[in-house]
């Protein structure tokens, strides 16, 4: 009885979050048919190379035009650009996914730190955060890949150190302001101490800003991982969006007209990005109630 | 304390902040290299060997190449004398690749591109996005004000080098009208002449119309929201009611105000558009930093690459200090310390 009130009332929110925000609306739509593609992968690349990997070379000729057979087209080694493209962005998605969640955990557990302790502690690991988002960090992720081989989980907890600083910073500010909200206060005349504030009061109702710093992270995990990808850097056996748009420069793809090469991850990466901005920008109208008035979409 | 020797102690401590912070995150960067398994030189060497087919007794090499490109000695020799030659005669030691110059000498031929590309199309986008924003929050509800920002909502996320992936796509394949690479036409000599100018505004305008799209929406999205909870104000209100013109609040009671939470945007999200910059350096071939770190990576050469990380964290530092010392002269809160 309890657990289907608690249902009906989660799925009346959920319904409520939807009606209160285009921009929310939207970006889970677009991010649910990305996602359902993404997971979808195994079946449509099953159909279309026909139990093949999608980087084996040579199945089919090189740089086909998109085709009903193949809908975006073959590259220079003959692979088909949907298999490759389904594939990518799964993994695409998995990297930031994963990247983003490590960070996140990292970032809410030195808000939480700082907002709980404050003072000193609060001051050394916000000047920790600060110098993290001003320090130009591509370079440095860029060194490390040139050096180390990095595989799936290297590379999640590599782009994991250097994108956890934005949900931090979201989460602090949170942290702050919701310390002075007056139920922490009578929470702190009732005599709660203020491990139980931290932990049972303030966290709980932080979960709207973790999410977005989560998404946050995800981004940035993206940007980068695509960004060094793009330069032609980590594990060469597993596809990603980046990769493909590497090669699609380095091969010339473009010089003989075969722009469908770098559209399709390109196009795909833009969809992505775009999708979880628009989720972000759409909780903040939520939960952010003074935004709402003036986003107001 | 008066308000000069309040300044003066506001700048004095922020200088000594930006001295700290400097030389810890170049310790740190050094020694995150360090950490890194396996020995730069035998890796440059190994590159070279199966690239170029170069075979070479090896160890002799290493060793005798140790000492020249300053890798010699335990961690604590090599960061003592990394530090010193660093800050006593800037100097980053020599390049891999072109030995025996030295890197700074490396970065400055590639610097003026950088921040000639960078600097400019920052500021461009930064003042087209601020202003939008304002005039934006100030027409809020507009069909004008929704359809822009729904634009902006949308573009602002998306990566610089995407945005210049499909610029060059669109602009200088699909329609021939700019160049798809390189600084300037490679006939044109490098010289204060007129067809060198103009070749090289010709050259940079994709790379920098790709910075400019992708930024000023950012810009724009955080200026509607200030200049929006400006107009909430009290003050405003007051200002409204004296029947002040229109365009006198929007210049003196909203811009005013909304510049300096900008200003501070800028400098914190420096960090960030260096980031992006490398990447639209390295889709356009440009000759910048972005390309000779490419260059740099493509040849393992160790001491360009730590070279620029710590150039680029410089950059960066120094740019947020000079934001910091500028403040007080357009804060008069800061000045009279009431922060």
């Amino acid at each position: 009885m309890m657990n289907t009130l608690k249902l009906k009332k989660g799925l009346k929110s959920a319904a409520s979050f939807f009606a209160r925000s285009t921009a929310f609306r939207v970006g889970i739509i677009m991010l649910s048919l990305i996602l359902l593609l993404a997971l979808l992968e195994p079946v449509i690349n099953g159909y279309i190379l026909k139990g093949k990997g999608p980087l084996k070379t040579g199945v089919f000729d090189k740089y086909l035009p998109p085709s009903l057979e193949h809908p975006l087209g073959t590259d220079h080694y003959g692979r088909d650009v949907l298999a490759l493209l389904l594939a990518s962005l799964k993994y695409s998605l998995l990297i930031g996914a994963f990247a983003g969640l490590i960070a996140t955990l990292i970032g809410t557990t030195i808000a939480s730190l700082s907002g709980y302790f404050g003072g000193k502690v609060d001051l050394i690991l916000n000047s920790v955060t600060n110098g993290m988002l001003v320090i130009p960090s591509f370079p440095i992720l860029i060194a490390i890949a040139a050096y180390i081989r990095l595989d799936l989980i290297t590379m999640c907890l590599v782009l994991a150190i250097f994108s956890w600083a934005w949900s931090a910073r979201l989460v602090r500010a949170q942290i702050l302001s919701m310390k002075e909200r007056p139920y922490i206060e009578l929470a702190k005349v009732s005599g709660f101490h203020s491990f139980e504030i931290m932990f049972l009061e303030i966290l709980p109702n932080m979960a709207p800003f973790i999410i977005m710093g989560l998404i946050n992270s995800i981004m940035g995990a993206m940007f980068a991982e695509t960004g060094l990808r793009v330069l032609g850097l980590g594990p060469g056996e597993i596809p990603s969006l980046g990769l493909m748009i590497s090669w699609a420069l380095t091969f010339g793809a473009i010089s003989i007209g075969r722009y469908n090469l770098l559209v399709a991850p390109a196009g795909a990466l833009v969809l992505v990005f775009i999708s979880l901005n628009l989720i972000n920008i759409g909780l903040e109208e939520i939960f952010n109630p003074r935004l709402k008035k003036i986003t107001g979409l | 304390m008066t308000s000069k020797k309040r300044i003066l102690r506001y700048m004095t401590k922020r200088v000594i902040v930006y001295v700290i912070t400097l030389f810890i995150s170049f310790s740190i960067v050094f020694l995150f290299l360090r950490l890194i398994p396996g020995d730069p030189i035998t890796r440059y060497l190994r590159m070279l060997e199966q690239r170029y087919s170069y075979s070479m007794e090896m160890l002799d090499i290493v060793v005798k190449w140790k000492a020249e490109l300053g890798l010699e000695g335990d961690l604590f020799t090599q960061y003592s004398r990394y530090i010193q030659n660093l800050f006593l005669r800037l100097d980053l030691g020599p390049s891999f690749v072109a030995f025996p110059t030295p890197v700074q000498d490396l970065i400055l031929t590639r610097l003026p591109w950088t921040i000639a590309l960078l600097g400019v199309a920052t500021l461009i986008s930064w003042s087209i996005g601020t202003l939008a924003g304002v005039i934006l929050g100030w027409k809020r509800g507009t069909k004008f004000d929704s359809t822009l920002f729904t634009i902006a909502l949308c573009m602002s996320q998306v990566p610089y080098y995407i945005a210049a992936i499909f610029l060059v796509l669109l602009l200088a394949y699909v329609f021939p009208v700019f160049p798809s690479r390189y600084a300037f036409s490679p006939g044109v000599q490098i010289k204060l002449s007129l067809d060198f100018i103009s070749s090289v505004l010709y050259h940079s305008f994709l790379p920098a119309l790709s910075i400019v799209l992708t930024s000023a929406f950012g810009w724009l999205i955080s200026a509607r929201f200030l200049t929006i909870s400006i107009i909430g104000e009290d003050y405003l209100l007051f200002a409204q009611a004296k029947g002040l013109k229109a365009n006198r609040v929007l210049n003196r009671y909203i811009l005013r105000n909304a510049l300096l939470p900008q200003a501070t945007g800028l400098a914190m999200s420096l960090g960030f558009i260096v980031n992006g910059a490398y990447l639209v350096e390295w889709v356009f071939s440009y000759p910048g930093i972005g390309g000779l770190l490419q260059y740099a990576i493509n040849l393992v050469d160790y001491n360009t690459i730590q070279g620029i990380i710590l150039m680029s964290i410089f950059t960066v530092l120094t740019a947020n200090l000079i934001m910091d010392l500028i403040y007080p002269l357009i804060d008069p809160r800061i000045r009279s310390g009431e922060r």
